[in-house]
């Protein structure tokens, strides 16, 4: 296999490449990757490596700021790039917590752990899980990882799955910040809780019935090697749960930056009369907006003229469906599955919070 | 397709990140993009980040290198050994890992860093503010007895535009009657010529879920548009009362410029 460098992501690797220069290692390079490389003598030449490229093309763009920063300050890319900074940098500590969680358990905690907590049958340990949601005090993008985490550990999928759709919905943060922005209806505090606990039980349920095992690719880590010790492990998993994660995270931040800055919201606003249309509106702006579910209670709440059911689909849809966070399933568990996934607890998450909204609001 | 990260390059990226996250918490850069409150969580995952990454220039980049000639097939750190390579191909869509080689979509994680560094995205503006609607949601103390506690003392009184919107839209005593208060805020232009707004965007949690609060200005000329200043003036009965959307006015008696403030949102 030959591996290309034109085609990775820093934007000038030709004018890198023409200046490069020898950097002062002595050591053989790493960059042109394939058999060839195997048991070569150290005293080979030396050849620039990916580092180099990738530092050389660093030290280009620091050189062109002042010329890219005059192509795109116009209004419209500034107010992109903004939103786009403001979701990546607001997911990231949640994504470093995810990660150091779902490496925690996998360097640290034998999977007897999970298996004498969890009940055996799958369809009593799908609402335990889902229940045990309401302990992991973060957002969506925690969730992802620690799932993945606990099915490496062998926690039944199914189980897995009905942690990480409730656990961004149930837990108290989120249900605090629910009460602060809804000041006068605390049964919408009840609401989303009933609903988003249901849907998450319900999706892990259909998933012990109908699921399979394909659809799910499992991640291969990097895998253990004897003796580099526990903490190794940890360090290894971590960094690499955290860059393939947080690369997906990234994909889902430029979209719904795209999506923020250039749906317009009267679109959204023009439905709002319509009682069934506007559950769906907001169900659908719930996936394409990508709102922390720590905050989107508030965005709920600023949405006037909607009916208090529709704000609920708003906020049982959104921590489970959005953009962000089925670019984060896919690179996670695979495209297959993020679809998959995705589509049916978009129906589910939309018909509970009819059902409830009807109920107690 | 892409190229894989190799670890050595892994371990820039993570000081990158972690860098550019320490580099806006511990300045008040990241006010820009999300709220106060996050700032303990900002620099303990760059500081968590920037760790493990030295780390790994430490012993991926360094020691291994040094002993990549010894121990060429045992670990095969920078190249991959000859097995694990063929077998790659095989492991389909971009998700092929073997220990020497990190996940293909890390490179993206480039991008913030490179806005951050290169761009360095300034907080929302008027750009958003004219495409958002103002909310003025009913307040509790609206709909109880007691009603709102009366206004402090002070002439000219500083008022959030929150406050302000709320006295004048909800507070059926009226009590910006007659008061002179001060507004800070930016610039946003009006939909006709000559009308403009003073400004605040509001975050709840980041910049993706702000909305504005605007307050039309009269009787004075229109600034530089997105630039800071505070209004001084009295209270305009425009009849925009009582609703979740109104537009309250203010006359404006003095105008003046201020250098953007710490906290650009409300």
């Amino acid at each position: 296999m030959t591996i290309m460098f034109e085609k990775s992501a820093p934007p000038r690797p030709a004018a890198a490449a023409r200046t490069a220069p020898p950097p002062p290692l002595g050591a053989e390079s790493s960059a042109t990757v394939g058999p060839v490389s195997h048991g070569r003598p150290p005293a080979e030449r030396w050849r620039p490596g990916q580092l180099e490229f990738f530092v050389l093309a660093l030290v280009g763009l620091l050189f062109a700021q002042p010329w890219i920063v005059d192509r795109l300050g116009t209004p419209a890319v500034q107010t992109w790039a903004t939103v786009f900074v403001a979701i990546s940098v607001q997911a990231l500590p949640f994504l470093v917590l995810g990660t150091l969680l779902s490496a925690a358990i996998t360097a640290f905690v034998p999977p007897s752990v999970f298996t004498k907590v969890l009940p055996k049958r799958q369809s009593l340990a799908v609402p335990v899980a889902g229940a045990a949601g309401a302990i992991l005090p973060g957002c969506e993008c925690a969730s992802v990882p620690v799932a993945s985490g606990l099915m490496a550990r062998g926690v039944a999928p199914a189980a897995a799955l009905a942690f990480l759709l409730s656990s961004p919905a149930i837990n108290p943060i989120v249900l605090t910040a629910t009460a602060v922005a809804f000041p006068r209806q605390p049964e919408m505090v009840l609401a989303r809780f009933v609903a988003s606990l249901g849907t998450a039980v319900l999706m892990g349920w259909l998933w012990a019935r109908f699921g399979r095992p394909e659809w799910i690719k499992v991640m291969r880590r990097p895998h253990d090697h004897g003796g580099s010790g526990k903490w190794e492990n940890f360090r290894l998993a971590l960094q690499h749960d955290f860059l393939h994660a947080g690369g997906f995270l990234v994909i889902g931040a430029l979209t719904a930056a795209t999506l923020n800055v250039t749906v317009p919201k009267h679109v959204i606003d023009a439905v709002s009369g319509s009682p069934w249309f506007a559950v769906l509106a907001l169900a659908f702006l719930a996936v394409v907006l990508a709102v922390c579910s720590e905050a989107d209670a508030f965005v709920a709440a600023s949405l006037l003229g909607f009916s208090p059911t529709a704000k609920l689909a708003f906020m049982v849809v959104g921590p489970m469906v959005d953009v962000k966070l089925i670019a984060l399933q896919s690179g996670t568990f695979g495209r297959g599955f993020a679809a998959r996934f995705s589509s049916a607890t978009f129906v589910v998450a939309i018909v509970a919070s009819y059902g409830v909204g009807w109920w107690l609001l | 397709m892409v190229v894989v990260v190799r670890r050595d390059v892994q371990a820039v990226l993570l000081i990158l990140i972690g860098g550019a996250l320490l580099r806006i918490s511990l300045t008040d850069m990241y006010l820009r993009y999300v709220k106060d409150g996050l700032r303990p969580a900002l620099v303990a995952a760059g500081a968590i980040l920037l760790a493990v990454g030295l780390i790994s220039a430490v012993r991926d980049g360094i020691q291994r290198r040094a002993e990549e000639p010894a121990a060429a097939h045992t670990h095969a750190p920078a190249t991959g050994s000859a097995d694990e390579r063929a077998a790659e191909p095989a492991d389909e869509g971009g998700h092929g890992h073997d220990h020497s080689a990190g996940p293909r979509a890390a490179w993206l994680l480039c991008l913030p860093v490179l806005a951050l560094f290169l761009i360095a995205p300034p907080a929302l503006g008027s750009y958003t503010a004219s495409r958002s609607d103002n909310v003025v949601a009913k307040p509790a103390a609206a709909s109880n007895d007691a009603g709102f506690p009366a206004l402090p003392p002070g002439d000219p009184l500083p008022m959030t535009l929150a406050d302000f919107l709320i006295r004048s839209v909800w507070d059926t005593t009226a009590p910006l009657k007659d008061r002179n208060v001060r507004l800070t805020g930016f610039v946003t232009p009006g939909k006709t010529p000559g009308t403009w707004y003073i400004t605040r965007m509001v975050i709840s949690c980041c910049a993706a879920d702000a909305f504005a609060r605007k307050i039309e200005v009269h009787g004075a000329e229109a600034p530089a548009t997105d630039s800071w200043v505070t209004v001084t003036g009295r209270w305009l009965p425009n009849g925009q009362i009582q609703a979740d959307d109104a537009m309250p006015a203010l006359t404006a008696t003095g105008v003046e410029h201020i250098p953007t403030p710490r906290e650009p949102y409300e």
